[in-house]
Formats: structure tokens, C-alpha cells, sequence
């Protein structure tokens, strides 16, 4: 029976806490609401509807309560912790609802690279897009935005911070902070790119190198230790082998001669002139 | 002893069905990408809309429209420009793809198009949403990308008939003195032997 009091008791909490936002009783700040009207430049400093990681902005114009705005990368998907390619394209939209009962006309959208401790300082600024876009009351807009890291930044975490500018059809003129959390570049791993091929090749000159040089050595420290004991080669020239001759080289006519001679070897030179002389 | 399980249970029921009913409704973001790298006149253009729920329930009765596209100037040859979905589910994106062929050249503002979805079962309104838009094109005219692009097949046959002389003179030379000194040594073989 305790037992099962004990259960109910520790239940019970559990389950009012897990059911609604405020279960704990606590004192909450009087939120001044400012209504649908919204007139004139003087408003008080919010913190953004969103991001509610890094402070509020220092100075300046705060979101309009009838505007409510939410980013979504497409390129790379995430939220949060997103780790950017350097050197990539890299895509979000802004969704922006209007809540209240005037135009909105959404003027700029502008990303910035910040230093992560410190939000006012500026590491880099990407371009502001003007959109001029008008959103009627209850209707939803969206907003395309891409930049690029730049590669040399790879490996470093940076505030990236995302604003909307905004005013309503009385002129007052909102900026809200729509994204801003810390992103990490990181740097994509190229497969096989043209350094590293050619590094492969300059290696494979290398060892070829190697292996040409160890060949050399080997032959001139065999010709050192010489081969002496071998035979000396002597030349014998076309005794060896009378049909080794080439006769190439020598005109038909003397060739013919040459063979005459050979058939009557008795005659000689001599006879052969005084003969003639004869005629 | 039953009861306090009954109150037990009772209290699990309610927390689990409280949890349900809050903060459940869809939101669509939807944008316009044109894919296409060049625009030309007669060639054909790819649009691009991508639909994401970044709500917790499904976007029920979804309708995209592209009104931007005027008749006289486009020419749709693939896709509608209207569509309808039955539902985009939670943490979900669709895509849709239409193909167009601009009918004339010159520069184009590519503007939104319009979504209409229900937000929730119950919802009373329609929630309408316009996309993100492309900005200004310029569609080139189909001359000049043709002047740069084409295989240009008989202007380089002409540049080879235009280059055959500068070939031809020197070739017919050379083979007219070896045609010769062949002749001269054939005879000259001849009458050796």
C-alpha cells in the first residue's frame, strides 16, 4: 500500500512537469506587449526570437513581435554544430510569418563571419542580398541565401550570424538576428588530387633511380675485380672461313674478271699483255 | 490500493496527451532554383521548387502555383506549374521540377510562386507562402549561343579546303623530283646489267 502511494507521488510531478512548459512556480519578467500597433523608432531592446545562445545585439532595433522567422540549411543539413566545407557553396532559406495585421516588406538579409568570444568583431562580411519582398498579413515568405567560406579558413570555429532586415508598412525598422551560433570550416579531403599523383610519381623516379645506380655500381666493381683469367681474343680475320667473304662491295665488272681469272689461272698478267700487243 | 494505480495511470494519460496537442503544426518553406547554368531562347529551362515541413505535423492540402511565367513567353514542355499534394509529412522536403522553353530573349525578372497549404487537420485558414525567388535572368538570344556553342561542322571544313593548297604545293613537288630521280635510276640499273 506505501509502496504504491510512493509511486503515485513521484509520478504525478513527473507527469505535470512533462506536460506543460511553466509546471515549476516561478516569477516571470512583465512582458511590456506593444500590441499590433507599432509606432515610431524608439523600441526597447529584445533578445531575438530565436537564438537564444549568444547575447541579444548591444544597440540598435530589435524584432518585431508580429514577425516570426526560422532558418534551415540546405546545404550542408543541420542546425546546429554545422561544420561548413571550405571552398563549398553552402545554402540556407529564412522563413519569415507575419503575424500581425500589417505589410512587411523584408528589405536585406546579410551573413557575417565573427569572432566567437568576441560578437563585435568582424572576421568577415558576405554580401547583403536586397530582397524587397512584401508579406501580407498571415502570409509566409521565403528567403534564399548562399555563400562561400573561404578555404584558408579551414579549421577554425567562427560566430556566423544571419540578419534580417526589416519595416512595417507604419516605418518602423526591425533587424533581427536570425541565426547566430558557432560553425566550424572545415576542410573536405580530396581523394586523389594533382599533388598527390605526382608526388606517387616523383617516388617512383626515386626508386627507379635507385635501382639504375645500384646496377651501375655492380658492373663497375665486377669489371674491377675483372675477368683476366679469360681468354684472349685474337683476330684471325677470313682464314678461318673462306666463305665468310663479302664481295658486295666490288663492281659487277671486276667481279666477272676476278672469276675469269680464277677458271684459266695459267695465264698471267704478263702473257695476257704482250698478247694483246700483238693485234 | 487500485486507486492510486488508477490516479497513476490517469496522470501518465494526461501528460502524454498534453504533450501531443502543443505547438503542432506545419510550416513550409519552399524555394525557386533555376538549374539551368545559360538561358537560351528555345532551349530549354529547368525550374526547380523544394518544398520543406520544418513544422512537427504534416502540411495537409498543399497547393503550388507559378503564376510568374507569362504565356507569350514561355513555353512549358515538361511538368505542370500547378500541383497539388495531399500531404508533406514532418522533417520532410518534396521537390518538383518543371521545364520550360523561353519563346524570346532579353532580360527577365524571375519572380515567387505561390504555396497554399493547411497548417494543420483542424485549421481554420489557409496559410499562404511565397517562395524565395531566382532573381533577374538574361535569356540569351539563340544566335550568339549557337556562335559560341555549336560544333561549327562546315566552318571547319572550309578552313580544311582553304588550307589544302598550303599542303598540296610542297607534296606535289617532292613527289615529282622522286618520281624523276626513280625514273633516272631504274635506267641507269638497266644498263648496268
Amino acid at each position: 500500500m506505501k509502496f504504491h502511494i510512493w509511486l503515485t507521488l513521484l509520478v504525478l510531478p513527473a507527469a505535470i512537469l512533462f506536460a506543460s512548459n511553466n509546471g515549476l512556480a516561478r516569477a516571470e519578467d512583465d512582458v511590456d506587449d506593444e500590441g499590433v500597433d507599432v509606432e515610431g523608432e524608439d523600441l526597447e531592446v529584445e533578445t531575438s526570437v530565436t537564438g537564444d545562445e549568444e547575447p541579444a545585439e548591444p544597440t540598435g532595433p530589435g524584432a518585431s513581435p508580429d514577425a516570426d522567422t526560422t532558418i534551415l540549411f540546405t546545404n550542408p543539413v543541420g542546425t546546429s554544430n554545422l561544420d561548413l566545407p571550405g571552398g563549398k557553396l553552402v545554402e540556407f532559406l529564412v522563413g519569415f510569418t507575419n503575424k500581425g495585421k500589417q505589410d512587411f516588406v523584408l528589405e536585406t538579409l546579410d551573413a557575417s563571419f565573427r569572432y566567437p568570444m568576441e560578437f563585435t568583431f568582424y572576421i568577415q562580411n558576405f554580401s547583403t542580398l536586397a530582397y524587397s519582398r512584401l508579406v501580407k498579413p498571415g502570409h509566409e515568405a521565403t528567403l534564399a541565401y548562399s555563400f562561400i567560406p573561404a578555404e584558408g579558413f579551414a579549421g577554425r570555429p567562427f560566430s556566423l550570424s544571419v540578419n534580417l532586415n526589416y519595416r512595417d508598412a507604419s516605418g518602423g525598422f526591425f533587424r533581427e538576428a536570425v541565426y547566430n551560433e558557432t560553425v566550424q570550416v572545415i576542410e573536405l579531403e580530396e581523394g586523389l588530387d594533382g599533388e598527390v599523383f605526382f608526388m606517387y610519381v616523383f617516388l617512383a623516379a626515386c626508386v627507379v633511380l635507385l635501382l639504375v645506380g645500384g646496377q651501375q655500381l655492380l658492373v663497375s666493381v665486377g669489371k674491377k675485380r675483372g675477368h683476366i683469367s679469360r681468354k684472349p681474343q685474337v683476330e684471325t680475320g677470313t682464314n678461318d672461313n673462306p666463305n665468310d667473304v663479302n664481295y658486295d662491295w666490288l663492281p659487277k665488272d671486276a667481279l666477272k674478271n676476278l672469276n675469269n681469272q680464277q677458271r684459266s689461272p695459267k695465264q698471267s698478267p704478263r702473257q695476257r699483255k704482250v698478247k694483246r700487243s700483238d693485234d | 490500493m487500485g486507486r492510486w494505480w488508477l490516479l497513476a495511470l490517469a496522470c501518465m494519460a494526461v501528460a502524454t496527451v498534453r504533450a501531443e496537442e502543443e505547438e503542432a503544426s506545419a510550416r513550409l518553406l519552399a524555394s525557386k532554383h533555376i538549374l539551368n547554368r545559360y538561358l537560351v531562347e528555345d532551349m530549354d529551362l529547368v525550374v526547380k521548387y523544394t518544398l520543406y515541413n520544418v513544422g512537427q505535423t504534416a502540411a495537409l492540402d498543399v497547393h503550388l502555383d507559378d503564376f510568374s511565367f507569362p504565356e507569350e513567353m514561355f513555353k512549358v514542355v515538361g511538368g505542370q506549374l500547378h500541383v497539388k499534394l495531399d500531404r508533406v509529412p514532418p522533417q520532410a522536403n518534396v521537390s518538383h521540377t518543371v521545364v520550360l522553353r523561353p519563346t524570346r530573349f532579353g532580360y527577365f525578372n524571375f519572380t515567387a510562386a505561390e504555396v497554399r497549404y493547411k497548417t494543420s487537420e483542424d485549421a481554420s485558414q489557409i496559410q499562404v507562402a511565397v517562395t524565395s525567388e531566382p532573381g533577374e535572368g538574361a535569356i540569351v538570344a539563340f544566335k550568339d549561343y549557337d556562335r559560341k556553342f555549336s560544333p561549327h561542322v562546315l566552318d571547319w571544313g572550309a578552313f580544311a579546303i582553304m588550307t589544302l593548297p598550303s599542303l598540296g604545293i610542297p607534296f606535289i613537288l617532292w613527289f615529282s623530283s622522286k618520281s624523276k630521280y626513280e625514273a633516272l635510276a631504274k635506267g641507269k640499273r638497266r644498263r648496268d646489267e
